[in-house]
C-alpha cells in the first residue's frame, strides 16, 4: 500500500478534484461479477426510472444541448453584432420583454449568448469527459489486467499528480499552449485521464481474480477478448458514472480558468468566460451579467450531477445512496 | 505506528523527488527567466543573468544544483520582488496555513454534523434538504459563489441596513493595525473560509452519510442495538467513528483541491497566501518562485497526508498492525 | 482504544494547530507615532509594487510611488493640480528658492538652495551630497529603470552642503521632473557605501518627506508622520493603504466602508458603478492625464509595412464610439486625437489624427490603390495573403478586453480579421513589443513629467535591434528620418514656444504617416468618502502623483 494511494473501504478514486464531484458509490466494489445479459439492462433501466431527479435532469440536459447547438435557429439574436457603431453605444441594457435576459456591454442579447457560448461549454465538458474517459480505460484495463509495470506506472504517475495542485498545473500549460478550446479541452483531459484511469484499473483489479474469468481463462480465451468480452462490460457502471460527472467537473474548472484569465478568447466565448467578464459587475445594476451565465453552470452541472448519481444507483443497487 | 508513519515518509520522498525534477523541468521549459532584461539598457544583461541563474548548463546538473540549495533552506531570489523566495514563502504560508486549517476544521465538523444527521434520519425533510444543498454546492463555481457571497453577505447588508461597516469584511484577515485571534479575524475569516470550503463541505458531507449510512446497516450495529445500547451510543461511539475512516481518506485526497482552491480564494479576499503568490508569479514569469512554490505545496500536501494517515492509524487499528 | 484516545490526539492536533496559527501571526508591530489628530485613513490600493527601489527597474509600478515613495522621498517640485485642466510644478518645501538657470559656455547649470531646515527623519541634513549620490546612483547604477535626463548632467557640484549646483552637458527640457518625479533624493549618509538596491528593495524606514513608511507585504502600507518632518505639519494620524488587486473586490470594499478611497482605473465595472451612483462619496473623473492609450501599431509588420494599410486601419475604426462605449458613463466621448497625453495638450496638436473617423469608402480606396481585394470570406487579401491582424494587450484587463472586442467588432466589417492575444504585462513590455513580435498593441504610454518628449518611443535611432540588445524603445519601429530632429528639440529646447512648434510638427507628420492610432486619455478616477476632508474637490488628482500629492492634508472625521 503506497501512503497516496486511498485506503479503507468504498472510496471514490476518480474525481480529479479530489472526491469533489465523485460522490460516493462511484469506484465502489462492483457487486454483481456474473457476465451482463439483457435482463441486466432491463434491471439498470427499471432501477434508473425510479430516479425521479435523473429522469428530469435528462430531460434538462437534452434542452440544453437542443438549444444550445440549435442556437442558429433557436437564439432571438445573432452571437455577434455586424459592427454597426450606433449599436455599440447602446450598451447593456437590463432583463426586458425584447432581451429576456438583458444585453451586455457591446449591447449583445445575453440570453443569445448564452447559447452560442453553451456550445463551447458543453462542447468542453463532452470532448473531455470523452477523451479522458477512452484514455483512461484503455490504460486503466491494461494497468490493471496486466499489471506490474504498467500498473506501477500509472500508480505512480497519478501519485505525481495527487500532490500538486492541479489548478496551478492546467493554468500554466493553457498560458504555454495558448487560449483555444481545443487546447482547454487537450490540457484538461491530459490531467482527467490519469483519475478515469485509475477508476478502471481498480475494478478490473477486483474483477480479474474472480471465478468467471479464470474460468473464461482456462477455456483459452485471449487476454484482449477477457478483458473486452469479460472484464469491460462488468465496470461499465463505474465508467458511465465518472465519465458523467467528469463533465460536470470539466465545466467548472473551465469556469475556474476563465476566471483566472486562461479562457478561450473573444470572439468565442464560453459560460465560464461571459461570467469572468462579468465579475466585477457584482452588486451594481449589471449584476445580471453575472447571474444567468452562472445559472447556465449551476443548471447543466445540477443536471449532470444528477444524472451521474441515477447511472449509480442503476448499476449499483447495493450503493447506499 | 511509528514504523508505519516512518513507511509513509520513506516513500514520499521518491515521489516528492520525481515531482520536483518533473516541475523543475516543466518549469523552466515553460518561462525563459532572461526576456524581461532584453529591454535592459546594458547589453551584457542577459548573458550575466544566464550565467547566474545557471542556464547555460544542462537542466539535470541545473536541477541538482537548485536541490541542493533548496533542501539547504535557500530558494533562491525572485525574479518579481528581488526577494528571498524563501522568505516569500513563508510568510505566503502564514497566511495560507490559517485559511487552510480553519477551512478543513470547518469543513470537517459541518460535514461530519450534517453526515450524521441525515444518516440518522434518512429520508427526511432536513435530508432531502442537505442533499440538494450539496448538489448546489457541487454545482457552483467557487469565484461565482465567491462573488456573490460578498454582495449577499457584505457590502448589500451595509446598504439594506445601513450599517456603518459590513459584518463580514472582504480584505485580507485583518483591519488595519489589528492582529492575532480576535473578532476582527474571525469576522474577516467568514467569506473566504466559506468561499474555500463549500464544494469541499458538500462533498464531505455525502461521504460522511453514505459511509454513516454503511456502518449503521452492519452486524456489530445491529448487535449492539439487539444488546438495548442506547440510539446515542450506538450513533456517536460505534457508528461515528467506524464512519470517519472513509472520510479522513477522501480528505486527504482533497487537501490538493483545496489548496488549488486557494488561488481563488486568496484573489478575490485580498489575501496574500500561496494562492496570491503563485498567481503573480505565473504572470510575472518568476521562475524560481514557481519552482519553489510547487515544492513546497507538494510538500505542504504531502505533510498532510501524512497527518491524515496518522488519524487513520488511531481510527483504524488494523493499519498499525499492517 | 476508544474514546478517549481518540480525544486526546483530537485535543492535540487541536491545541498545536491553535498555538501554530497564532505563532505565526505578525506581532503588531507598529507603534502609533503622534500624528496631527486627523484620525486614521484606509485607502485601496489596487496594484502592489515588486519592490521599493524607485530608480531600479523592479519599480515599474507607479501605484508603489503613489503610496510610498513620493511621502518618503525628498524632492524638488511638486505636481500640484490647479484647476481641471492645469497642473504645474510647484516648488518643493526642500528649496529654500527657485532655482536659478544659467547658460554658462553652452551648458545649463541649473543651481538648488537647500532648505537649510530640511533633515532626513533621523535628523541628518539633506544635502547636496545626497543629490549627486542620486545622480550618481542612476547613471553609473546597475539595473536602472530609466537614466532619461540624468544622463545629461555631466557633474553634480556637492562643495558646498547648502546648494547643489547641477551641470548640463546637454540641456533637458524635462529637468523640474529630475531629483523628485518618481525618484525622489536618496539619503547618501545612509546608503553610501551599501548596495543601495539591497537596502531599499523591500522597503526601508528612513524618510525625507512627511511620512514614514511600514510596507507589510501583500497586506498594506502604513504611512506614519515623520516626527522630523520640516514642512507643513501632517494632520492625520497615519494612512494605511490596502492592497486590493481584484477589481471587484476593490470596489466592494469602497462601498462598504472598508476602504476610505480608491483609485481605481476606469474599468466598465467600475463606470457602471459609478452611473449607478455611490452613497456617501465624493467622485471626480478627469481626462487630463499622463495617459495615452493608443493602438500602437508595429511599422514594420506585415501588413501594416504599408501606410495605406494603416491608413484604412484607421479609417476602419470609429474612435469616438469606442470612447463613448468605455467611458460615455464619465462623460467623456471623444477620442485622444494626438499621439501625446492630455497634461501635455499645451505642446500638442490636439486636433492632428481627428480627420481619422470611420470611413468605409476611404478604407476602400486605399486597400485596391495598395492592391488589395476582399476575398470570399469579406476579407482584404493581397498575393493570397490576408490583412489578418493581431492584436495584443495586457491579460486580466477588462477594459483593455472590451476594447478588443469592439474593434473586433469594427474591423471584421471593414475587411480585417482580428484576432486577440492578451498577454501578461511582463511578457508584453519585456518580450513581444521590445522584439517586435506584434502588429498592433494596445496600451498606454505614461508621461511622469508636465513636458513631451517622444524621441526615445519614435525616434528612429531608437528602434530596438540586436546590435543594441533591444535597449530602444522604439518598439513601434517608427522610421521617419524626417520627424528625429523635431523630437530631439522637444527633448532639449528650454525655449516652451519652440518645443510647443516642434512637437506640434511632429504630431502632424505622426498623424499623416499614422504610426499609431491614439485612442483615448485613460480617464483617471477618484472615488473619496464624504468623511475625508482635505481634498479639492474641484482638483484632487495630480496626474504624475494621483489622488496622493497632499494626503499629508487629509482628514477623517
Amino acid at each position: 500500500m503506497t501512503p497516496l494511494e486511498p485506503r479503507g473501504p468504498v472510496i471514490a478514486e476518480g474525481s480529479p478534484l479530489g472526491s469533489l464531484v465523485t460522490l460516493p458509490g462511484a469506484g465502489g466494489e462492483v457487486s454483481e461479477t456474473v457476465t451482463v445479459h439483457r435482463s441486466q439492462w432491463e434491471l439498470f433501466r427499471r432501477r434508473f426510472m425510479r430516479h425521479r431527479m435523473a429522469l428530469i435532469s435528462i430531460g434538462v440536459l437534452v434542452l440544453l444541448f437542443v438549444l444550445c447547438f440549435g442556437a442558429d435557429i433557436f437564439a432571438p439574436y445573432e452571437a455577434t453584432r455586424t459592427g454597426v457603431p450606433q449599436d455599440l453605444l447602446l450598451g447593456p441594457v437590463g432583463p426586458s420583454g425584447a432581451h429576456w435576459f438583458g444585453t451586455d456591454e457591446l449591447g449583445r442579447d445575453v440570453l443569445s449568448r448564452i447559447l452560442y457560448a453553451g456550445q463551447i461549454s458543453l462542447k468542453i465538458g463532452l470532448a473531455v469527459a470523452l477523451l479522458s474517459t477512452l484514455v483512461g480505460t484503455v490504460v486503466g484495463a491494461v494497468a490493471g489486467y496486466m499489471g506490474r509495470a504498467v500498473d506501477q506506472g500509472l500508480m505512480r504517475l497519478t501519485d505525481l499528480f495527487l500532490i500538486v495542485p492541479q489548478i496551478a498545473i492546467l493554468a500554466i500549460a493553457l498560458r504555454v499552449f495558448g487560449y483555444k478550446d481545443i487546447t482547454v479541452i487537450l490540457v484538461l483531459a491530459g490531467v482527467f485521464w490519469m483519475y478515469e484511469a485509475r477508476v478502471v484499473r481498480g475494478q478490473i483489479l477486483s474483477l480479474k481474480e474472480k471465478e468467471f474469468i479464470e474460468a473464461a481463462r482456462a477455456s483459452g480465451a485471449s487476454s484482449t477478448r477477457i478483458v473486452v468480452k469479460h472484464l469491460l462490460p462488468n465496470v461499465i457502471g463505474p465508467i458511465m458514472v465518472n465519465a458523467t460527472l467528469s463533465v460536470a467537473l470539466a465545466i467548472i474548472t473551465e469556469s475556474t480558468l476563465s476566471f483566472l484569465g486562461f479562457g478561450v478568447q473573444p470572439p468565442k466565448t464560453s459560460w465560464g468566460n461571459m461570467l469572468s467578464n462579468a465579475a466585477g459587475y457584482v452588486g451594481t445594476p449589471r449584476a445580471y451579467l453575472l447571474y444567468f451565465p452562472g445559472l447556465a453552470i449551476l443548471l447543466t452541472v445540477l443536471a449532470v450531477n444528477y444524472l451521474g448519481d441515477g447511472l449509480r444507483d442503476a448499476f449499483d443497487p447495493q450503493s447506499s445512496h | 505506528m511509528l514504523t508505519y508513519v516512518a513507511r509513509r515518509v520513506l516513500y514520499s520522498i521518491p515521489v516528492l523527488l520525481v515531482a520536483s525534477f518533473l516541475l523543475f523541468v516543466f518549469v523552466r521549459a515553460t518561462f525563459d527567466p532572461t526576456v524581461k532584461l532584453r529591454a535592459s539598457r546594458d547589453p551584457q544583461a542577459v548573458q550575466r543573468e544566464r550565467e547566474r541563474l545557471g542556464l547555460d548548463k544542462p537542466v539535470p546538473e541545473q536541477f541538482v544544483k537548485w536541490l541542493g540549495d533548496f533542501v539547504q533552506g535557500d530558494f533562491g531570489h525572485s525574479e518579481r520582488t528581488r526577494e528571498s523566495v524563501s522568505t516569500m514563502i513563508v510568510r505566503a504560508l502564514g497566511y495560507t496555513v490559517q485559511l487552510i486549517f480553519w477551512g478543513v476544521v470547518v469543513s470537517a465538523i459541518i460535514a461530519i454534523a450534517i453526515g450524521v444527521y441525515s444518516a440518522s434520519r434518512q429520508y427526511s425533510k432536513l435530508d432531502y434538504t442537505f442533499t440538494g444543498l450539496a448538489f448546489l454546492g457541487l454545482a457552483m463555481p467557487p469565484f461565482w459563489f465567491g462573488l456573490l457571497a460578498m454582495q449577499l453577505l457584505s457590502s448589500g447588508p451595509k446598504q439594506w441596513f445601513g450599517l456603518s461597516e459590513p459584518i463580514f469584511p472582504t480584505i485580507g484577515l485583518h483591519s488595519p493595525g489589528e492582529s492575532g485571534i480576535n473578532l476582527d479575524y474571525l469576522r474577516h475569516l467568514v467569506l473566504p473560509v466559506m468561499t474555500l470550503t463549500v464544494q469541499i463541505i458538500a462533498s464531505w458531507s455525502r461521504y460522511q452519510r453514505a459511509s454513516m449510512l454503511d456502518v449503521m446497516s452492519s452486524d456489530y450495529i445491529r448487535t449492539a442495538r439487539a444488546k438495548g445500547v442506547p440510539q446515542r451510543r450506538v450513533v456517536f461511539k460505534h457508528g461515528l467513528r467506524n464512519a470517519l475512516i472513509p472520510l479522513v481518506t477522501v480528505m486527504s485526497l482533497d487537501i490538493g483541491a483545496v489548496f488549488g482552491g486557494l488561488i481563488i480564494t486568496e484573489k478575490i479576499f485580498s489575501v496574500p497566501g500561496m494562492g496570491r503568490l503563485f498567481f503573480d508569479s505565473l504572470l510575472y514569469g518568476d521562475i524560481i518562485t514557481l519552482e519553489a512554490w510547487f515544492v513546497v505545496s507538494a510538500l505542504f500536501i504531502i505533510l498532510f497526508n501524512l497527518i491524515a494517515d496518522v488519524l487513520y492509524g488511531v481510527l483504524d487499528p488494523r493499519v498499525r498492525l499492517a | 482504544m476508544r474514546a478517549r484516545q481518540i480525544t486526546r490526539v483530537v485535543a492535540a492536533c487541536a491545541i498545536a494547530t491553535v498555538v501554530g496559527a497564532i505563532s505565526i501571526f505578525p506581532a503588531n508591530a507598529a507603534v502609533r507615532r503622534q500624528g496631527g489628530g486627523g484620525g486614521d485613513i484606509v485607502i485601496g490600493a489596487e496594484q502592489e509594487g515588486d519592490c521599493a527601489d524607485w530608480i531600479s527597474s523592479c519599480a515599474g509600478s507607479s501605484w508603489q510611488i503613489w503610496i510610498m515613495g513620493q511621502h518618503t522621498m525628498p524632492r524638488t517640485f511638486d505636481f500640484v493640480p490647479k484647476s481641471k485642466t492645469s497642473i504645474v510644478y510647484e516648488r518643493n518645501v526642500l528649496l529654500a528658492s527657485e532655482p536659478t538657470v544659467e547658460e554658462e559656455g553652452g551648458k545649463t547649470v541649473i543651481t538648488y538652495e537647500i532648505n537649510p531646515d530640511a533633515v532626513w527623519s533621523d535628523g541628518e541634513p539633506i544635502t547636496s551630497h545626497d543629490f549627486f549620490y542620486t545622480w550618481d546612483q542612476i547613471v553609473n547604477g546597475e539595473d536602472i529603470y530609466d537614466p532619461t535626463g540624468y544622463i545629461d548632467i555631466e557633474s553634480v557640484d556637492d562643495s558646498d552642503p547648502a546648494v547643489a549646483v547641477v551641470t548640463f552637458s546637454t540641456p533637458y527640457s524635462g529637468w523640474r521632473s529630475l531629483f523628485g518625479g518618481q525618484y525622489g533624493i536618496y539619503p547618501s549618509h545612509i546608503l553610501e557605501g551599501q548596495d543601495r538596491n539591497a537596502a531599499t528593495v523591500n522597503g526601508y524606514d528612513w524618510s525625507g518627506g512627511p511620512y514614514i513608511a511600514d510596507w507589510q507585504k501583500g497586506v498594506s502600507v502604513t504611512l506614519t508622520p515623520n516626527p522630523n518632518w520640516y514642512g507643513d505639519p501632517v494632520k492625520n494620524d497615519s494612512v494605511t493603504f490596502q492592497f486590493l488587486t481584484d477589481t471587484a473586490a476593490e470596489f466592494q470594499a469602497f462601498t462598504s466602508g472598508q476602504v476610505d478611497a480608491i483609485y481605481p482605473q476606469p474599468q466598465p465595472d467600475v463606470i457602471e458603478q459609478i452611473e449607478a451612483g455611490i452613497e456617501g462619496a465624493n467622485s471626480y473623473f478627469t481626462p487630463y492625464t499622463p495617459n495615452a492609450e493608443a493602438l500602437w501599431i508595429n511599422n514594420a509588420a506585415f501588413p501594416f509595412d504599408s501606410v495605406k494599410v494603416r491608413q484604412a486601419f484607421a479609417y476602419s475604426i470609429d474612435r469616438d464610439v469606442v470612447v463613448e462605449r468605455l467611458f460615455g458613463g464619465l462623460g467623456i466621448t471623444e477620442a485622444l486625437n494626438t499621439i501625446n497625453p492630455p497634461i501635455t495638450a499645451e505642446f500638442a496638436d490636439t486636433e492632428a489624427f481627428s480627420k481619422y473617423t470611420l470611413n468605409l469608402k476611404k478604407v476602400k480606396q486605399l486597400m485596391t490603390s495598395d492592391g488589395w481585394e476582399k476575398n470570399a470570406d469579406g476579407f482584404w487579401e493581397k498575393d493570397g495573403e490576408q490583412a489578418d491582424i493581431v492584436i495584443q494587450s495586457t491579460e486580466g484587463n477588462a477594459r483593455r478586453a472590451l476594447t478588443e472586442e469592439i474593434l473586433q467588432e469594427l474591423l471584421g466589417n471593414a475587411g480585417f480579421n482580428l484576432t486577440i492575444e492578451n498577454h501578461s504585462a511582463g511578457d508584453l513590455f519585456g518580450q513581444n513589443l521590445p522584439n517586435g513580435d506584434f502588429q498592433v498593441g494596445l496600451y498606454a504610454q505614461v508621461a511622469t513629467q508636465l513636458e513631451p518628449g517622444n524621441c526615445s518611443i519614435f525616434c528612429s535611432y531608437n528602434i530596438p535591434t540586436e546590435d543594441n540588445e533591444f535597449s530602444g524603445q522604439n518598439w513601434t519601429r517608427t522610421d521617419l528620418p524626417q520627424i528625429d530632429p523635431l523630437l530631439e528639440t522637444v527633448g532639449s529646447s528650454s525655449d516652451s514656444d519652440e518645443v510647443a512648434a516642434a512637437n506640434k510638427k511632429a504630431d502632424k507628420i505622426s498623424a499623416k504617416f499614422l504610426i499609431s492610432l491614439p485612442l483615448d486619455p485613460l480617464p483617471n478616477i477618484s472615488l473619496w468618502s464624504k468623511d475625508i476632508k482635505g481634498i479639492n474637490k474641484k482638483a484632487p488628482d495630480s496626474g504624475v502623483f494621483a489622488l496622493f500629492w497632499n494626503l499629508a492634508e487629509w482628514t477623517k472625521s
